[in-house]
């Protein structure tokens, strides 16, 4: 709920504490940080999968939704006339999970706040359909936590 | 199963006498809308509809007990969500200068059968949300409504993979 009001701008809404959303320059900004922070994910999702028996699967199922999205990406890039992606920067992914959720939570906001600024119907189409996925990867990771934490 | 989710959110949407450009999006038969503040509005109305019956909906399962054991803080959780969705859209319509569509007196819930089958119909609605949301937001033209709708559609999800869960259905 909060984040919902915090990315609404209105005079109206008393919003104490809310941040305010981050505003991308253009389309290509939007897909660079995507990318960007999907690679993050995935290091650290592949860190944690080497280390705990049974993240295989999620982390499995999480690295071919982001290779789908990659792929769907890239095509977006070129119907644009957008540049290609970026390289990857090289980091050490931290293998916790409050770090993967972190990053995870990072991802979806890039994709929510990133949408007004794609100026375009279907490239707006498409990156919520990828949001709706993130959404449900950052719950999985959320409900992980909270087992772990139940767990002890 | 899709077929029958659609049909119900399509079902809520005729309920609330969405337009017929907004049912076609919402049922899949229609083309896109023309961009601008009308059709943000009507895409507002049609949010605001679902938004009424999950509040609707949790209220019931939260005064009547309906939701499992152990699951009473998700149910609360998702509900102050719901409120907060419906807050916004409706502070955007004022905004805007249009009177927001009204909750109904009277929500048709069905069965209220408490436990399992109680979390399907949370399931249900929220399911209704994600896909109207997700049907309709490449169709709205305003920053701010945008931005927030994003923002509430990454809230369905959440509910709805958190019951999905708690039904033991696939969440990944």
């Amino acid at each position: 709920m909060l984040r919902a009001a915090a990315a609404t701008p209105l005079a109206g809404l008393a919003l104490p504490g809310a941040a305010r959303a981050t505003e991308y320059a253009s389309a290509s900004e939007v897909l660079d940080t995507i990318d960007r922070l999907e690679t993050d994910v995935d290091r650290r999702l592949a860190a944690i999968a080497n280390v705990v028996a049974g993240a295989q699967a999620f982390s499995g199922s999480v690295a071919a939704d982001h290779a789908a999205h990659r792929a769907e990406r890239q095509k977006l890039r070129r119907q644009l006339k957008l540049p290609a992606a970026p390289g990857p920067p090289p980091t050490k992914p931290d293998p916790s999970l409050p770090g993967l959720r972190d990053a995870q939570q990072q991802l979806v906001h890039a994709h929510a706040e990133g949408l007004p600024s794609l100026g375009n119907a279907g490239a707006v189409a498409l990156l919520a359909r990828h949001m709706v996925d993130g959404a449900r990867h950052l719950t999985v990771i959320d409900l992980w936590i909270e087992a772990e934490e139940q767990r002890g | 199963m899709a077929s029958a989710r659609r049909a119900f959110m399509v079902r809520l949407a005729r309920i609330a006498r969405v337009t017929p450009a907004v049912l076609g999006l919402l049922d899949g038969t229609g083309p896109a809308l023309a961009r601008g503040e009308d059709t943000d509005l009507e895409i507002l109305d049609a949010a605001l509809t679902i938004e009424h019956h999950a509040i609707a909906l949790y209220d019931a399962g939260l005064k009547r007990a309906l939701f499992p054991p152990g699951l009473r803080n998700y149910a609360v959780e998702f509900r102050g969500d719901h409120l907060g969705h419906r807050d916004t859209q409706i502070a955007i319509a004022e905004e805007r200068g249009r009177r927001p569509t009204e909750a109904r007196c009277h929500y048709d819930l069905g069965p209220l059968t408490p436990g399992d089958p109680f979390v399907r119909q949370a399931l249900l609605i929220e399911v209704a949300a994600q896909e109207a949301y997700t049907a309709l937001i490449s169709q709205i033209d305003t920053r701010d409504y945008l931005l927030s709708a994003a923002f509430i559609l990454v809230d369905e999800v959440r509910h709805m993979t958190v019951w999905r869960r708690v039904l033991g259905l696939k969440i990944y």
